[in-house]
């Protein structure tokens, strides 16, 4: 970590963030309807994209105002940033209490349901894709910081299943706050689940995608606004709790005993297909 | 192996001292007050007040993360103080939530996806790169997968 003058003295960092915070916020919740529901546009995923249109690393031009002294600087502000943020959320689930109580079965079983990657990417993966042992990596959890702990633990980072998890860590970083939007708004004006069910399946990720899933739930039904937060908030703490064990005891096994029974019979079934 | 190649937990771990902390915290509040103006009816005064208390129990969160020997990431310790403080039977819980209230949650995330944005390392660029399109899709449906998995079980018992 630099010291603290150094910090001071990003102020191009901080006057950047300060401006794109501004032109996102004046822009506002942008609902983009299309067949089955709609998408939202948040401000938040507005400043997603400012901040990587003046990223160095993404666009070349860029570097006359930001350097890699600024990109390296940034990324401990990502958690500091996220930290008013979560004590809003905590003001939203303390006077909720009653509510979460009385969901509390249905909060902690759902995530169980965190499994469900495995039965919708890891077929998809393995016999579609013909991927090897990458894809017990990529598909045995949402892979956020402590999934590529397990694996780093496991595996070793440089191994196939090492690629699998940095692969979809990425991808999730670049696009998960928008994966998460746009499946949280769709859901939400397609009916097939109640509300508070989809709230709750906010809480699996990281911070930010928690913030871009419940606002675009709370923005798709504003009269539930407060519900949706609390129990998505609540969902969020809990996979703080358990996510870890439910990762390494059940997630982790199942998908490689999923890989025994689907990757043996890949190999020999790709020779004689191509 | 070398510990160098797993990612910092970005929203998870806390590198700076209390007192870098706190600065930045002060430079972050001051930003998100600037997007609650713009994004709310709420006076500049009113979000002040609102963002100083969410101010000191983020401060009280890192406080506790050090001196507490359980291994909690920071933004646990901040949520569980934001929720033991405004419990309907904590005294004073609702003139907090009064102050608060002013403040827009959705706002308070703006921030923190720009600097998201600004800190995209090269190094993830040429993953993103190298993995191709068949991890895209693959990240796609893990997120689908976990999301929608998620929503069900909590549907089954609710």
């Amino acid at each position: 970590m630099e010291n603290t003058k150094d910090i001071l003295l990003d102020w191009r960092l901080h006057a950047s963030v300060l401006v794109i915070t501004i032109i996102a916020e004046a822009i506002g919740v942008i609902a983009v309807p299309i067949g089955i529901g709609s998408i939202l546009l948040l401000p938040l995923l507005y400043a997603f994209v400012m901040g990587l249109a003046i990223n160095p690393n993404v666009m070349r031009k860029a570097g006359a105002w930001l350097g890699q002294r600024e990109v390296k600087a940034a990324s401990p502000l990502i958690v500091i940033a996220i930290m008013p943020f979560i004590a809003k959320f905590g003001t939203i689930i303390g006077p909720s209490m009653e509510q979460i109580i009385a969901a509390g079965p249905a909060l902690i079983l759902q995530e169980l349901g965190n499994l469900g990657t495995i039965v919708l990417a890891f077929p998809v993966a393995v016999l579609l894709l013909g991927m090897g042992r990458e894809a017990i990596g990529a598909c045995f959890s949402v892979a956020r910081e402590p999934n590529i702990a397990i694996i780093a633990d496991k595996y070793g980072l440089k191994s196939p299943e090492g690629a699998g998890v940095m692969g979809v860590y990425v991808i999730g970083t670049l696009f998960g706050t928008f994966i998460f939007a746009i499946l949280a708004s769709l859901l939400a004006t397609a009916g097939i689940f109640s509300i508070e069910a989809l709230a709750m399946a906010c809480g699996i990720g990281s911070g930010s995608m928690m913030a871009a899933c419940s606002g675009a739930l709370a923005h798709a039904v504003p009269e539930m606004e407060g519900q949706i937060l609390a129990l998505a908030g609540a969902s969020n703490v809990l996979t703080y709790a358990t996510g870890l064990y439910l990762c390494i005891f059940v997630a982790l096994p199942v998908t490689e005993k999923l890989y025994d029974l689907l990757g043996r019979k890949q190999p020999a079934a790709a020779n004689t297909g191509e | 192996m070398s510990n160098a190649d797993i990612p910092v937990d970005h929203e998870a771990e806390t590198r700076p001292d209390l007192f870098q902390h706190a600065l930045l915290l002060i430079a972050v509040c001051v930003i998100a007050l600037a997007g609650n103006t713009v994004a709310t009816d709420a006076t500049v005064m009113q979000g002040l007040v609102g963002l100083i208390i969410l101010y000191l129990i983020a401060m009280a969160g890192l406080v506790l993360t050090r001196l507490v020997p359980i291994n909690l990431p920071s933004v646990a310790w901040i949520s569980l103080i934001g929720i033991v403080v405004t419990l309907p039977w904590t005294p004073g819980s609702g003139w907090l939530l009064e102050r608060v209230a002013h403040v827009n949650f959705l706002t308070l995330a703006t921030p923190c996806l720009a600097y998201a944005g600004i800190a995209i390392a090269r190094r993830e660029i040429e993953i993103a790169r190298a993995s191709g399109w068949k991890i895209f899709i693959v990240a796609v449906l893990v997120m689908t997968g976990t999301y929608v998995g998620s929503a069900f079980v909590a549907e089954l018992f609710l």
